[in-house]
């Protein structure tokens, strides 16, 4: 083969490729490939081993302090929400300072109340809502997934690599389930990986959440379907699971306790 | 669909909002160049990001929001900043330059005097590079973005952010490493 098992032979593309190396963004078997080559060139070696020292000085780097003020501020705009979606800026001047001083002490505690009961984690409600969004975002998108591939082998250390995390990926093409990739969404602030079937023309995004020792524990698999998808959510001993598709509800079971019955048997 | 209103709404912009504040406080700070117009910056940016709230349809949040604060930085320095903001022209041939990004055989500087860098010098060096430069090297090595976030971002190809970094990090290498 004079590809190289696939790498470019330009030594500029190979440049940008041991960035890319460096950021994460190669898949399993390219990664693999260029280390390879990496070990045996020395000029290369040198110039990974320059953006690994770079990469870590940049993360040293302190980020910046959001002051309190600031965090006060962007509260109280998510407490207008209930009123209009007219800018605050407008409410300045026409209003007596002490009804407006009032007004912002009470958005700042209706606020704060808010965020506090959406970052509680027991809210599974909300949860449930940002994975629907991002599973009917996903079906928008030009590609459903970020890493394409079959293999369970691929996708596990592309989830490992960007959220430290590897759930269960089983191969259920036979069953009639295949596997299409995966990618990473961010559910209330957590990166957490998401994996993609599909089943005849419809796709099903699997979340699967590391368990925290508060979440409250579900081994039977509850219906959470709402507004046209299917959602079920189920817990095992490492994963909390949530499998949502707008395909009809028992072909959705019957791809969970399939999932399950894989995944058990290990 | 018609399901997040009042206090739904309301949770949702301080959980899509709040966490990425000083993501968005590091962005401002690098694009407009002082950490006090970053706070107004980030502030006007949580303003149109809360109006905006219903066109976010889930996905990286961070990569929603820093897509704002980039918009507003540009329109705060055409505004208050005319001068420091790069034409087009510029882009091109910035981006030219970069397909070579060598840095010569073995007299690379070593690993190890970029690993030691303090934060005031990497800081200086981020602040020299070229505007566009500087943008991407910011959006990958301190937010933290996928280079498919660069470039949907920037709306510019994929292999554009990947030159533009690399061309970045050269000329942060080469005057770390040249300071001794």
């Amino acid at each position: 083969m004079s590809e190289h098992e696939g790498l470019p032979t330009d030594p500029a593309d190979n440049h940008l490729l041991i960035h890319a190396l460096v950021d994460g963004e190669l898949d399993a078997a390219t990664s693999l490939t260029l280390e390879r080559r990496i070990a045996d060139d020395r000029t290369l070696a040198a110039e990974h081993e320059r953006l690994a020292a770079l990469r870590a000085a940049l993360g040293r780097l302190p980020k910046p302090d959001v002051s309190e003020a600031l965090r006060v501020r962007v509260a109280a705009l998510g407490a207008h929400d209930e009123t209009t979606a007219r800018p605050i800026v407008h409410r300045f001047g026409s209003f007596d300072w002490r009804a407006m001083a009032a007004s912002i002490l009470v958005t700042a505690v209706l606020a704060s109340g808010a965020t506090h009961w959406a970052m509680r984690g027991s809210t599974p409600d909300n949860f449930a809502a940002a994975i629907a969004s991002s599973h009917r975002r996903s079906l928008l998108a030009a590609s459903p997934v970020d890493i394409i591939s079959s293999d369970r082998h691929t996708v596990k250390p592309w989830l490992d690599a960007r959220v430290g995390l590897s759930p269960p990926a089983p191969d259920l093409a036979k069953d009639g389930f295949s596997l299409l990739g995966g990618r990473v969404e961010v559910i209330g602030d957590r990166p957490v990986p998401a994996l993609v079937y599909r089943h005849r023309e419809h796709l099903i995004t699997l979340v699967a959440a590391p368990q925290e020792s508060d979440t409250a524990q579900s081994p039977a698999a509850t219906n959470l379907s709402a507004g046209g998808f299917s959602l079920v959510h189920w817990t095992d001993g490492a994963f909390s699971y949530w499998a949502i598709s707008d395909t009809e509800r028992a072909a959705l079971d019957d791809f969970v306790s399939r999932f399950r019955a894989v995944v058990a048997a290990g | 669909m018609a399901v997040l209103s009042g206090k739904a709404s309301t949770g949702r912009f301080g959980e899509v909002v709040q966490p990425h504040l000083s993501d968005a406080l590091a962005l401002a700070r690098w694009l407009t160049g002082n950490a006090a117009d970053a706070e107004d910056v980030v502030q006007e940016a949580c303003l149109k990001a809360h109006a905006g709230i219903a066109t976010y349809a889930g996905g990286n949040a961070r990569a929603w929001l820093l897509t704002i604060v980039r918009n507003v930085s540009y329109t705060w320095l055409a505004r208050n900043r005319p001068r420091n903001l790069v034409s087009v022209g510029d882009l091109a041939d910035l981006d030219e330059l970069a397909a070579v990004p060598e840095l010569g055989e073995a007299g690379g500087p070593e690993a190890a005097l970029i690993a030691k860098a303090d934060a005031a010098a990497l800081e200086a060096a981020i602040a020299a590079l070229p505007h566009a430069y500087r943008e991407v090297l910011v959006l990958r090595d301190i937010n933290d973005l996928s280079y498919r976030e660069i470039s949907i971002m920037l709306s510019v190809p994929l292999g554009t952010v990947m030159s533009r970094l690399s061309r970045a990090r050269g000329l942060l290498i080469s005057k770390l490493g040249g300071q001794q």
